[in-house]
């Protein structure tokens, strides 16, 4: 950088010089190396640990989980990689340095650059939140009139749901599988939190204020109803069963509860 | 402190008998209102609180000042003198001493003790959260555990930085005699210290089951914990108000001559703008406190769906203040180790401008950005939009403190203390919780994450594992001049390990336990995620052991430590200029200040 030639160098050959010091390589491998490490670890983390998708909602959120690490791979890579660069330089010794580093007081461009590209990655990160919360939204206006109505209430310490058309009350959550679902939820008391986990939705149950919440399950099986807001003493414990039948195994649901007086649990 | 103590219980015990005797009564009775017995022992034990604080503060002569000015007279320089501590040994760390050194000192002793008990409740929940089963505490305990943890962590993690080190260093930082108010800088102490005893008086009635959040409609609901939970944060909002008032005064009006405002260094700008910030926060918790009490003493309904208020309401006061207050926590964290950066590796802080525009930037978003935290309440979905937007913002001034840190770093040689260990750790747990942050921000995948242990993972990334961090980073940094020895090196460096690797460790299982769908707050949970949760109880052991190591390595080299040398670090800011123990008056002849604080480096073209 502060190389006296006695012709001025051209770009090109000052950034190749630049480029080609022991110290910058071992900085760009570094980067290259946490950069990969980020990439691997979103494509491997939120599909390892997140539980199966049952609905479009949750493709969703974990496709945002694990896209966002990709996307932010190469910034954690710059910031690890002048970290470990600058860590392994290190200097030995119990005194104070007498010798000081490079006199870098700022440099325009690469504050410019850097807010630039931080921007971008943020309006990135905006528009993909706001387009995929437009595509659930537009799903759920278009299935809005043949949904399945579930009035869903959160007491202290338990779930119940209950199915309007049907005429029939339950503890556990059944759903039948391709057939939107909107979800009217309140609270007999305090706040709760709806959250039937595989269907990647939630949403607060509020005292005498219905909110409403839709998905579509795409997939048969078991999902589970928790509580996620805390809700006084057994808050840990308001849980309960969902499962995602074949219309014809829901119909059964159906008629057994109604045989049983309009309940089931 | 003694005074203090007997004139506070004597007022509380008063005021306690008064009420509870003479005029429960006509109370109940004449007023027409529908009160039980429960609204009343809330009104009780509300009063007698308030009263416990106003008597230790009577008994403390924290009003002294004030009521001769109400007969027309003012201290004399002697009184003054006297006030200040001088030659008062150890003992003026147990009165109301207006010596900004004693202070500082006082809130570094009151935030170990904050940080040491809500550590060890935090390792109780942990133990808890070991196994399946919620073998070690039950419930009850288990939610007051988690209600106390984080409002004891969150009060001692506020006042971590500008208490101990915004006290004691930042006036000679600045080339200042004292604080531009010694005698409210003693109240903010002494008003703060009135609010431990209140809050660890829930213990004693029921605890905090309602989180640190303490929403409404399950406040309402609580015992008479909860009257103690409010009382100490209004007891806090004064605290902070009249500290942040006064710290901020002293930075705009007692610097050095010379010391124009691109010479200040940047912790006490981070600290200034941190106090700045929660000046206008906390009224609103304190309003929402205020109005919590009146629910629970005289049935106002505030929060009262079927009375006609919202809980909704209170989830928006208490976020007005709780999103500006994360940032009142990491902002002079980040700050003080971007103090530490430029010493140990022999560099100009990068990019000065840049470091306050990333401050200014993240305070000034950060009060538009509550709602993130009320996606999912369903309280105005249609403003999710919108509070994504500015939230998402948050991380270009977030970026550019990552990249005045590494540039700082850049091609520098650093000298590994235990302060720069420090700044690495706080760019690697930023950086995880910036980037977790990006995702819980983004509505589609917070519909997946809020309330999960994937939040309770990411916060702590930022406020511990960056602001704490910074904490740690500025205590073993300024050790020297506040106790006049050196920080036990051995011992801090395993502390350092024991800490990071744990806190490692102990955060990635919160965050596999938190995507695989683990709510947070819970005493139990289901065997799927029994490994997640096992592996962060382990971390958590890690990080105490680490702890203890640290506070044994604090007392031990407090007592019997290395002597330090004046400048132990060979920095350029005016507080290691003085002496140990630092002169009352802090400079013999009043500092000029001719050059910016980070004047290292040989010249570049």
């Amino acid at each position: 950088m502060d190389d006296h030639e006695e012709l001025a160098p051209t770009p090109g050959q000052r950034a190749g010089k630049f480029l080609k010091q022991k110290d910058i390589i071992q900085t760009i491998a570094l980067g290259l190396f946490f950069t990969a490490v980020f990439v691997v670890l979103g494509l491997w983390f939120y599909p390892k640990w997140m539980p199966e998708a049952m609905s479009k909602e949750m493709v969703g959120d974990e496709g945002i989980l694990k896209w966002f690490t990709v996307i932010s791979a190469p910034i954690a890579g710059i910031v690890l990689a002048i970290s470990a660069e600058s860590f392994m330089n290190r200097r030995k010794g119990n005194e104070p340095a007498t010798e000081d580093g490079a006199g870098i007081k700022t440099h325009g461009p690469v504050v410019l650059i850097w807010s630039a590209v931080s921007g971008l990655f943020c309006v990135l990160a905006i528009v993909w939140g706001i387009v995929e919360m437009n595509t659930w939204t537009s799903d759920a206006l278009t299935n809005a009139p043949h949904a399945l109505v579930v009035d869903v209430t959160g007491s202290q310490w338990a779930w119940s749901f209950e199915y309007p058309s049907l005429g029939v009350t339950s503890h556990d959550l059944y759903l039948p599988v391709g057939v939107p679902v909107q979800f009217n939820v309140v609270s007999a008391d305090v706040n709760h939190s709806f959250w039937p986990v595989q269907l990647g939705v939630k949403v607060d149950a509020n005292r005498l204020e219905t909110t409403v919440v839709r998905t579509t399950p795409d997939k048969l099986g078991h999902f589970d109803v928790k509580c996620a807001e805390l809700c006084g003493l057994y808050h840990a414990y308001m849980e309960t069963n969902g499962e995602v039948v074949t219309q014809a195994n829901f119909n059964n649901w159906i008629a057994t509860a109604k045989a049983n007086g309009g309940t089931e649990s | 402190m003694g005074t203090g103590t007997i004139v506070g219980v004597i007022f509380a015990l008063v005021t306690y008998y008064v009420l509870r005797h003479h005029y429960s009564s006509p109370w109940r009775h004449n007023h027409g209102m529908d009160l039980t017995n429960t609204h009343f022992e809330n009104v009780t034990l509300i009063c007698s609180m308030f009263a416990w604080s106003l008597g230790f503060l009577v008994g403390i002569g924290a009003f002294i000042g004030p009521f001769r000015w109400l007969i027309g007279k003012d201290l004399t320089d002697e009184e003054n003198l006297y006030l200040a501590g001088d030659g008062q040994g150890i003992s003026r760390y147990f009165r109301y001493c207006t010596d900004h050194k004693v202070v500082g000192i006082q809130y570094l002793v009151g935030v170990m003790i904050l940080l040491g008990s809500g550590g060890t409740m935090a390792m109780m929940i942990r133990t808890n959260l070991a196994t399946p089963g919620s073998h070690f505490v039950t419930p009850i305990v288990y939610n007051s555990l988690v209600g106390l943890h984080g409002i004891t962590m969150i009060i001692g993690l506020i006042i971590a930085l500008t208490g101990p080190f915004g006290n004691f260093i930042m006036p000679i930082m600045i080339g200042a005699a004292d604080m531009a108010f010694p005698r409210l800088n003693a109240l903010s102490w002494w008003v703060l210290f009135t609010a431990i005893p209140v809050l660890s008086s829930a213990w004693f009635l029921g605890g905090i089951p309602t989180g640190w959040t303490a929403y409404a409609p399950l406040s309402t609901q609580a015992g008479p914990g909860m009257d103690a939970f409010l009382v100490t944060i209004i007891i806090f909002a004064v605290s902070t108000a009249v500290a942040g008032a006064n710290i901020t005064t002293t930075v705009v009006a007692m610097r050095a001559k010379g010391m124009s405002w691109n010479r200040v260094p940047i912790f006490v700008i981070g600290s200034t703008i941190s106090v700045a910030l929660a000046v206008p926060a906390f009224p609103t918790f304190m309003a929402a406190m205020v109005q919590t009490g009146l629910d629970r003493t005289l049935t106002t309904g505030f929060y009262n769906a079927q009375q006609g208020g919202s809980g909704w309401l209170y989830a928006n006061l208490f976020w007005i203040m709780g999103h500006p207050e994360v940032y009142v926590i990491l902002i002079p964290g980040v700050a003080a180790l971007m103090e530490i950066a430029p010493v140990f590796v022999r560099k100009p802080l990068f990019s000065f401008g840049a470091a306050i525009a990333g401050f200014a930037g993240i305070a000034g978003l950060s009060v538009l950005v509550w709602a993130h935290h009320m996606y999912m309440a369903g309280w105005m979905p249609s403003l999710n939009g919108p509070f994504m937007i500015t939230t998402e913002f948050i991380s270009v001034p977030t970026g550019l403190l990552f990249l005045v840190v590494i540039g700082t770093l850049w091609r520098g040689k650093p000298w590994l203390k235990m302060p720069m260990l420090c700044v690495y750790a706080m760019l690697w747990n930023l950086l995880i919780g910036g980037i977790t942050g990006i995702f819980l921000s983004d509505v589609p995948a917070d519909n997946y994450l809020h309330g999960s242990m994937f939040v309770t993972a990411h916060f702590h990334y930022t406020l511990m594992g960056a602001a704490l961090t910074g904490a740690i980073g500025g205590l073993a940094y300024w050790f020297p001049k506040m106790t006049g020895r050196m920080l036990n090196e051995p011992a801090s460096y395993a502390s350092f390990w024991f800490i990071q690797i744990g806190f490692q460790v102990l955060f990635l299982g919160m965050f596999m336990a938190g995507a695989e769908g683990q709510p947070r707050r819970v005493a139990d949970y289901a065997q799927v995620f029994a490994h997640s949760d096992l592996v962060s109880t382990v971390g958590a052991y890690s990080v105490g052991l680490g702890f203890i190591i640290l506070l044994w390595a604090v007392i031990h080299s407090w007592r019997s430590g290395k002597v330090a040398p004046m400048n132990p670090w060979g920095a350029k800011t005016l507080e290691w200029t003085v002496p140990y123990p630092v002169p009352l008056v802090n400079f013999d002849e009043a500092p000029v200040v001719k050059s910016d604080p980070y004047g290292y480096g040989r010249k570049v073209e």
